[in-house]
Parts: structure tokens; C-alpha cells; sequence
């Protein structure tokens, strides 16, 4: 299949400099510079229905018009190559393979928000990407698309590497902006948002490396082109991410819409050990279980929705028969108290307070009563942090406790159901 | 059944001295023979900025913003004596959260 990112869809090793430009590389840029003013690149973005891929599905237009709508000056755009969701490889593989279709996003995302700096966020265990993007930015300034008056116009682009932290909440956009200022990374209360007083309290837009991945194709073949593929509320392509519990993981780019099933059997090859499918997360460890029975579901934000998850940065994971659900939680929770940063009270207690009752249920220590109790403690810490790390433990314990209530009976009266 | 005198040790309760009061508290139990009562850590009632937390149960005394000159008056409520009426100062609802979960045995 064709993909709009990666040439045929699949990872296929680094495009080079000659490679891009003989797909249209840089002439979305060129365009942009000759015939569009920086208004009119937004307006083709917001216009395309692009969503951001980090998980949140923000469509990416109404963000940068935050931006580009407050007056103040420096704007900065951030490429967030933070990456640190278990299992999820994207981001990671779009920096190797295709650094040149990321590093024209960043520059059209500038030319549209009025930036003159942008950071590349990058994971700092992430070598091989920090190594690509280096040497396509040598390229690109070479080629004058980053410095001083570019292609001769009234835009200037100084382009700089910030390295992440290994630490889950060091992508969350907040985050990302007290790291690049030098500071732990801790969430910052929002309001105000990034968007419109960020990074030295200047308007940011801080974008996902997949999301901004999509901008040159945009603006090179139109918004309608764009809107032909995937579904009407989630158009384009999503890089899905498989793991080991597949016969071939990697990363699998789609059309928005494709059955889950598909993704699954036909790219991955289905369950490394052959055996059937218990439950699925399909948007990483805060999206909610789907069970076995549910692999027909159209992988789109709506889709994903109406059966009760969520599709997130897009990593798969996969449960098979055979495996318990209660050790799935309890993993899943133990992550999430781990992850938490520790600055918001609420999150602190609740994170530890679930991870605990899961500890209990699953040693045999539980109690019928602590199954209620999720949903209690869930519900009154809701949106109670400064990001939505709070908010993510929910949906997976909710729904394991719902759909495999078995399970955690099994755990309650001594016997857990694995083997 | 033994009853419990819970002391949070997280982040903040413990920056605000909680790992002392939990000891002095441990130690006034043990000079007054209270063997009826033991003295555990807690990992977080989420009432942080009102630290030191000190819950007993199954009384379902919440003592909160606990210092050393308040330890006397608690071993004293352990041992029979009055509640400790100035740091009961929680919220209700967030009161009826955790003693529910303590309901469950979690602890």
C-alpha cells in the first residue's frame, strides 16, 4: 500500500536527500514560500482535518491558530520527538527513516505560526533519529531552507536540538517546555496553554513528530487530496505500532478506518503463538480494554470510541487466552504510579491507591468490596492534576474490571486464571 | 481485631516530619500497652498539603497537620481518652473516600 509517510507504508530504511525530493520532497516548502502566505498554509492544515498524533487527536489547525492569533513575539514550534509510551516506536522510526518529511513540518509549521526558532525534542536514548535529523537539517541548510531570509523571502528559521529526558511525563507539552528551559520536567497548571504562552511564556506550538510528518504532503497536494483518505472526523493515515505478541511487529502506517483485524492478521501476521485474542488496548496503556469478540472495530477516533477505548498515539497491545487480566492491570497501574511525577496530590494518591488495591486483589488478598472501589477513587481525583496523567489510569482498570470480572473473581478466591 | 494507627509516609507528609511521629507515636503505644493497637505506614491519603496525616481505625479518626506536640493528645485518644477535636479538619468527602477503601482491608 501506499502511504502518505513512510513510501509504501512500512519502514524500508533512511529516504536520502535525493530519494525525498523525487517523491515531491521540499516542493510543499517551495509552494508554500512562491504562492501562499503563511495564513493560507494554516488554513489548508485546518482545512485537511490533520489531528495531532500524540494522543490527544487535537486537530493541529485550531492549535496553531492559538498561536499564530497572539501578537507576541518570539513564536517557537517544538517538534515533540519525546517518545517514551511503552511500545510505541513511531515517532522513532519516522525521525531514521523519513528525517526529511519531519524536518519540511517543522519549517512549514513555523512559516505558518510566524515562528522564527523551532526546537527538535528528540528522546535523548533515540541515536539513530538524533543522528538522521542532524544530518537532514546540514542538508536542508545547505539547500537554504533553514537560516536567514529563506528562498530569498521575508522568513528566517534558526533550528535547534533540545534532548529529552527518558521519563514518560517529558512528553507531555508542558513538560517538553520546562525541559527546553532547563528545569525538571514537571507538568505547568494549564491555562494558559502553550499554544499561546509557552516556552518563555511565548506562543508555542508544540506538535508530535508523526503529526507534523503529514504537513508537506498537505500543502503539497491539498486538503481535499488529503481528506480522500482515512474517514471523515479522522482523515489521513495513522502509524500503528505492533509489539512482540504479533509474528511481525513494527510499525504499520494505515489508512484511519482500517479494521483492527487487518492491522493485526494481515501486518502483523496475527499472535506469535498462535493463540487466540483475549483483549486488546488499542491506544497504548490509557486507552480501555476491547475484548477478543471486538476486532472488527474501524480503526478512527470515532469508531474507536463508540467501542469504548481510545486510539492514542496508536501502539497496540495485545492480551491472549491464557493470560490474566488482573496481572495486565496491576502492570498497567504499577506503570502509571511509577510514571506520575508526584507534584499533584491527587494524582499521587490515586495512582499509588490503585496500584495498591490491584497488588492485593492479585496476591489473594482482596476483597469483593475493593472492586468498587476503583471506579470511586477514579471518579473523585478526575481532573484533578496539572496534566492528564491523572485521567489515564482509568479507562484500562474500568474496563478490565468490567469485561473480565471473571478474572478478578478468580484472583479473589485464590486462583489466578493465567497459565 | 488489632486496631491501626495509619501514618502517611509519602512526599510531603514525610518533608513535613511524619517518619518521627510515626516512631514517637510507635513508642507511646508501647510505653502505655497498647497491645491492641499497631502503628503502620500509609502510602498517601491524598490530603498532602494538610500533612502529617494520621488516620486510626476502625475508629475513622482523621488527624491531620500532625506535629510532636500533638502526639500525646492522639496516643491518649488510642488509649481510651478524648478525640482530638483541632486536627480533625478534613474534608468529608474525601474522608468517606479513604474510609471506604480502609473498609476493604486495603491497608
Amino acid at each position: 500500500m501506499e502511504g502518505i509517510l513512510f513510501p509504501r507504508g512500512v519502514v524500508e530504511g533512511r529516504e536520502g536527500l535525493d530519494a525525498y525530493r523525487a517523491r515531491g520532497g521540499y516542493q510543499a516548502l517551495d509552494k508554500a514560500l512562491k504562492q501562499l502566505a503563511p495564513r493560507e498554509v494554516l488554513q489548508e492544515i485546518d482545512a485537511s482535518g490533520l489531528r495531532g498524533r500524540g494522543g490527544a487527536g487535537f486537530p493541529t489547525g485550531k492549535k496553531w491558530a492559538f498561536t499564530a492569533d497572539t501578537p507576541e513575539t518570539p513564536r517557537y514550534v517544538i517538534l515533540n520527538g519525546g517518545e517514551d509510551e511503552p511500545g510505541s516506536k513511531k515517532d522513532r522510526l519516522l525521525m531514521e527513516n523519513v528525517p526529511h518529511l519531519v524536518l519540511e513540518g517543522v519549517i512549514l509549521a513555523a512559516y505558518a505560526v510566524g515562528a522564527s526558532k523551532a526546537y527538535l525534542y528528540i528522546n535523548a536514548e533515540y541515536k539513530d533519529a538524533i543522528q538522521a535529523m542532524e544530518q537532514a537539517l546540514a542538508e536542508a541548510q545547505k539547500l537554504g531552507y533553514v537560516g536567514e531570509r529563506i528562498q530569498g523571502k521575508d522568513f528566517s528559521l534558526e533550528i535547534v536540538f533540545a534532548p529529552a529526558p527518558h521519563d514518560y511525563v517529558a512528553g507531555e507539552d508542558t513538560a517538553v517546555i520546562e525541559v527546553i528551559e532547563g528545569k525538571k520536567p514537571l507538568p505547568r497548571q494549564k491555562p494558559p496553554f502553550p499554544a499561546t504562552a509557552g516556552l518563555y511564556a511565548k506562543p508555542t506550538a508544540v506538535n508530535n513528530v508523526e503529526t507534523l510528518a503529514n504537513v508537506a504532503p498537505i500543502i503539497l497536494r491539498g486538503a481535499q487530496w488529503y481528506r480522500g483518505i482515512g474517514t471523515a472526523e479522522s482523515p489521513g493515515t495513522m502509524v500503528f505500532s505492533l509489539n512482540e505478541e504479533v509474528k511481525r511487529p513494527g510499525a504499520y502506517e494505515l489508512p484511519f478506518g482500517t479494521p483492527l483485524r487487518h492491522l493485526i492478521e494481515d501486518c502483523g501476521g496475527g499472535t506469535r503463538d498462535g493463540k487466540k485474542i483475549k483483549a486488546v488496548l488499542p491506544g497504548g496503556p490509557s486507552s480501555a480494554f476491547l475484548s477478543g469478540e471486538q476486532l472488527d472495530v474501524a480503526l478512527d477516533h470515532n469508531s474507536v470510541r463508540a467501542a469504548g477505548s481510545s486510539i492514542g498515539c496508536g501502539v497496540i497491545g495485545i492480551v491472549t487466552e491464557g493470560s490474566c487480566i488482573v496481572e495486565e492491570a496491576l502492570k498497567i497501574a504499577e506503570f502509571f504510579a511509577k510514571e506520575s511525577c508526584g507534584q499533584c496530590p491527587a494524582c499521587r494518591m490515586e495512582t499509588n491507591t490503585l496500584a495498591m488495591l490491584l497488588k492485593k486483589i492479585q496476591q489473594g488478598q482482596g476483597s469483593a468490596a475493593m472492586l468498587e472501589q476503583f471506579g470511586k477513587v477514579i471518579a473523585f481525583n478526575k481532573g484533578k492534576g496539572f496534566c492528564s496523567l491523572i485521567n489515564m489510569p482509568g479507562p484500562p482498570i474500568e474496563s478490565a474490571v468490567k469485561l473480565f470480572r471473571a478474572d478478578f473473581e478468580a484472583h479473589l478466591a485464590g486462583k489466578c486464571p493465567g497459565n | 481485631m488489632k486496631r491501626i494507627c495509619l501514618v502517611c509516609q509519602n512526599v510531603d507528609c514525610k518533608n513535613r516530619g511524619s517518619e518521627e511521629i510515626m516512631k514517637e507515636l510507635q513508642q507511646n503505644a508501647t510505653d502505655k500497652g497498647l497491645d491492641d493497637w499497631e502503628v503502620k505506614p500509609y502510602m498517601c491519603f491524598g490530603a498532602c498539603q494538610e500533612g502529617p496525616n494520621v488516620v486510626l481505625y476502625p475508629e475513622k479518626s482523621w488527624y491531620a497537620g500532625v506535629k510532636k506536640d500533638d502526639i500525646a493528645d492522639i496516643a491518649n485518644h488510642m488509649a481510651g481518652g478524648p478525640d482530638v477535636k483541632r486536627l480533625d479538619t478534613i474534608d468529608a468527602s474525601l474522608k468517606e473516600l479513604i474510609y471506604q477503601l480502609l473498609d476493604t482491608g486495603v491497608f
